[in-house]
């Protein structure tokens, strides 16, 4: 069976992309299609979901809430997506580096990368809001530094796992170059293992934002962030609960689909978890 | 023991360093400040001497030692919004943070380990199903929507519970379970898994054919196998649930650290984001050392 | 002849799951009498490991089971045994030694504390006592310094002494037959022979029996003194270690014998097996050995042959070499 067979028998893999597709639709042609999202109109306030020309209803400011919903979408994917996937690069490099180079580089970027690991992603978006003022800015730089130390933490372990193997020193042996050894040998073994971990980080990325937007440290109005909707909904939940579940079912729809397609990942490409699977089922 | 003394020697220096930027972060965005506190018609001069009150106008590291010296004296500063001394404020917040985030750690273990061997004893079954996928939905749920949901369901609808606030053993229910809502879903995922790679160790067929019970194999062997790393580990649920305790304390109105914190910031009240930010770096911190010294002690490969 | 310790009849274990059902170990028939070594013979994947497993129903089950036979141990049959039975004949009637001696323990606890764990499971005694019994059987199993072992971990152990550990394991309740499967293969060739030397010991100082596996003929005849040989889940071949070796009849047995590199003989005389061993559900319906065999003849194809007598060793075989 190839990889691709593979990933079509993988529930968790097939839900989740599924999910992924409906959610990115909604963010790609959501806006065009409900128009803008800030036009107020009080007399259409707190209208439920279906009411004709407003699918999920309005807030209490008589916004489209499909509207709002939609571009929301496009903000928590590009807080999360984007940035992890900046994050993504800078770790694996920084990790790459580290755990090939070794010595007093490795000694610092471990230190360093240690000690901001173990920090929440919502306590350090706050730091960061406290110390440059709320908007997306703090909480941009928050998920880029915790994923960045994240990603490199575990690229520099498995670097340094790998370049104790077999090929690795035999190549080293032969005389091989350095930059040869780490992107023929070393970077196509790191690659799986980053991806899984990314859509960890792009789930617990899309919570943060969401959370500290809830808060009111995050977005700004005008800007429609999904969990400053739950937050202007959730005075209003026995009136028109739709103002703050919309918002807050389209945000747990996202992290799921990215996490299913975290777990369908690693079974799919984690070469080591997929050999102790059929060992399991063997024996 | 060495290389515990060593971690806890760089640990301490780290904080120091990072506390510092911290400081001067907060320190640096200034001229905020004035312009949150004052009325828009102060003048320039008005706007200095507010600084210089405040003693901003220092430099940073003579501000720094000046800070910690007064903290290791005791003298916290007082709150710009109502002139509340911090010191006050402070034990009264981190005692109601300690309540809420002590019953959240107590519920992350107390129902995340024993769910997470049931799913994994009745593996492949309907219950296990339904474990696991509660576990996933419940990675997956933003607890201030969890919050919501809770609240709409407990208290608008059938009265439970209050919707906020703090007082009684009542009060603390929905806001605990909210925030240790994550932490049990990882924590029954983690003890799945870990139970079902270790029944499949080599060991437990040793364990068997000496004639131990299945009971004594499964409850201490491979418990123990999955478990010890998981507990160890509980210095990082720290972290994380500080960090859900900012969002939690502030929906559900607790009046703990992560409230005052995040009202601190919304009203640029920055002696008080000073220390409490301060205090959560600290207990983070320590709350790392203390899972990676428990990771290291719960291995006896790595204890020697 | 007196009643055979053990004694496995027609013996067959099978993969049952999702609609897949075949056997890997088929109609297998062998004894182990009193103070006897009785070695089982194979290549890798033969059924040897699960025939072991299976006497002592430790095969993983499911998918694994039991489709057919009786293993008679005192007088009564293993495979109608209730777990609960079951355990209390594991380690204390019959004990097993395992191949990877340094994943076969627990990591997390001393070695002592799993031999008094193990003493305990099976005798009414108080923890003094047991860890009593724990040291010498330490002591028994060839470890020089049984109280610094008792208190270690399996991690400080060399491979050597964790086997002579796992050994203690088995001799701690005293059992009468103890199976090891491929007890030496994953230690060095020295230490190889020191655990031989023990074993054997040990079956002459106690009077019991060995069921040794082993795919290492070497082995079989420094120690065994009978000997069965597996080929694709099957008996094909099983008598007197001096009689199997000294007149192989069943082709395969040859081919194995042949294939033993020994001293003073030149590299012609090694003879490989041309072809490859059938997996376990993709049996030919003749004899599963025809498609290798230099010996072949028609009914080969048609019927599977059964094992029978022949001289003073069983034989499953049409055409054996005589």
């Amino acid at each position: 069976m190839n990889l691709f067979q593979r990933a079509l028998k993988n529930k968790q893999l097939v839900v989740g992309s599924v999910l992924g597709l409906v959610v990115l639709a909604l963010g790609a042609f959501g806006p065009l299609i409900f128009g803008a999202y800030d036009t107020q109109d009080l007399l259409l306030g707190h209208k439920p979901v279906g009411t004709p020309g407003f699918p999920f209803g309005t807030d209490a400011l008589g916004r489209d809430l499909a509207a709002r919903a939609t571009y929301g979408i496009r903000i928590s994917l590009f807080v999360a997506v984007s940035v992890t996937a900046i994050a993504v690069v800078l770790g694996t490099t920084i990790g790459l580096i580290a755990g090939y180079v070794k010595g007093a580089v490795d000694t610092v970027t471990s230190w360093i990368v240690d000690f901001v690991w173990g920090f929440p992603l919502i306590l350090v978006a706050v730091l960061a809001a406290a110390s440059i003022g709320s908007g997306l800015v703090p909480v941009i730089l928050a998920v880029g530094l915790v994923n960045t130390v994240a990603i490199a933490r575990v690229v520099r372990g498995e670097v340094l796992g790998i370049s104790e193997r077999e090929f690795v020193v035999a190549a080293k042996a032969g005389g091989y170059s350095s930059v040869r050894i780490v992107f023929r040998h070393i970077v196509p073994n790191v690659i799986p293992v980053a991806l899984v971990l990314s859509s960890y980080y792009v789930a617990v990325s899309i919570i943060a934002e969401a959370s500290l937007s809830f808060v009111g440290l995050g977005a700004q109005p005008p800007l429609p962030s999904l969990g400053q909707m739950v937050s202007d909904g959730r005075n209003f939940i026995r009136l028109n609960h739709w103002e703050a579940t919309i918002p807050g079912a389209v945000i747990f729809v996202m992290v799921l689909s990215v996490s299913l397609i975290g777990d369908g990942l690693r079974d799919l490409l984690d070469p080591r978890l997929r050999t102790a699977v059929e060992r399991a089922s063997a024996t | 023991m060495s290389t515990v003394v060593k971690r806890v020697l760089l640990t301490l220096l780290l904080l120091q360093l990072s506390s510092l930027a911290v400081f001067a972060a907060i320190r640096l965005s200034g001229g905020d400040v004035t312009a949150a506190r004052l009325p828009a018609s102060a003048t320039a001069e008005d706007r200095e001497l507010f600084r210089e009150q405040i003693g901003l106008n220092q430099p940073i590291l003579t501000q720094y030692v000046d800070y910690l010296g007064k903290v290791v004296r005791g003298d916290l500063g007082n709150s710009l919004t109502n002139n509340a001394k911090i010191s006050t404020l402070a034990v009264e917040k981190i005692r109601n943070s300690l309540i809420l985030g002590g019953a959240a750690i107590v519920l992350v273990f107390g129902i995340g380990i024993p769910l997470g061997m049931l799913a994994a004893f009745r593996r492949n079954t309907w219950l296990d199903t339904s474990i696991s996928s509660a576990a996933v939905a419940g990675m997956a749920i933003p607890n201030f929507w969890l919050a919501l949901l809770v609240v709409w369901l407990f208290s608008s609808t059938l009265g439970w519970f209050p919707p906020a606030g703090a007082g009684g053993f009542k009060y603390l229910v929905l806001p605990a379970l909210v925030l240790a809502a994550e932490g049990i879903a990882l924590t029954v995922r983690m003890t799945r898994s870990a139970m079902l790679e270790n029944v499949g160790q080599d060991f437990v067929r040793t364990l068997r054919a000496a004639g131990l019970s299945e009971s004594r194999v499964y409850f201490k062997h491979v418990l123990r196998n999955s478990l010890l790393p998981i507990i160890s580990l509980a210095g990082l649920r720290v972290g994380q649930i500080i960090g859900y305790a900012l969002v939690v304390e502030t929906i559900f109105g607790w009046p703990g650290v992560g409230q005052i914190l995040v009202n601190g910031v919304l009203r640029r009240d920055y002696p008080i984001v000073q220390f409490f930010s301060l205090l959560l770096v600290i207990v983070v911190t320590l709350g790392n050392l203390a899972a990676s010294v428990g990771y290291t002690l719960a291995n006896p490969r790595l204890r020697k | 002849m007196t009643t055979p310790l053990l004694e496995v009849s027609d013996l067959s274990v099978g993969l049952r799951a999702g609609g897949v059902a075949y056997d890997i170990v088929r109609n297998v028939s062998l004894t182990v009498d009193q103070n006897e070594i009785l070695a089982i013979v194979g290549e890798s994947g033969c059924g040897k490991s699960l025939t072991a497993l299976s006497i002592l129903q430790l095969h993983a089950s499911p998918p694994l089971q039991i489709t057919g036979g009786s293993v008679v141990y005192g007088g009564s049959d293993l495979v109608r045994k209730t777990k609960k039975e079951m355990r209390g004949i594991r380690g204390s009637e019959i004990a097993m030694i395992f191949q990877d001696p340094m994943s076969a323990l627990d990591p997390m606890f001393t070695i002592g504390s799993v031999l008094v764990s193990a003493v305990r499971a099976h005798q009414d005694v108080s923890k003094d006592v047991a860890e009593k019994i724990a040291l010498e059987a330490l002591a028994d199993a060839g470890i020089e310094d049984p109280r610094r072992r008792f208190a270690e971990y399996p991690f400080q152990l060399s491979g050597g002494v964790s086997q002579r550990a796992m050994i203690a394991l088995a001799l701690v309740n005293s059992p009468k037959l103890i199976i090891a499967d491929e007890p030496t293969t994953a230690l060095d060739v020295t230490v190889q022979a020191q655990i031989l030397d023990r074993l054997r010991a040990l079956k002459n100082e106690r009077g019991m029996s060995i069921m040794l596996i082993t795919h290492n003929l070497g082995v079989v005849a420094s120690v065994a003194d009978r000997m069965a040989v597996m080929y694709a889940g099957e008996v094909v071949e099983m008598g007197a270690v001096s009689d199997v070796f000294a007149k192989p009849q069943h082709p395969y047995t040859t081919g194995l014998l042949g294939a033993v590199p020994r001293l003073g003989a030149g590299a012609s005389d090694l003879v490989p097996i041309p072809g490859r061993v059938p997996q376990p559900d993709e049996l030919p319906a003749g004899c599963t050995f025809a498609d290798r065999c230099s010996r072949v003849v028609d009914s080969c194809r048609a019927t599977r042959p059964d094992i029978t007598v022949r001289g003073r060793v069983q034989v499953r075989c049409f055409n054996p070499v005589s």
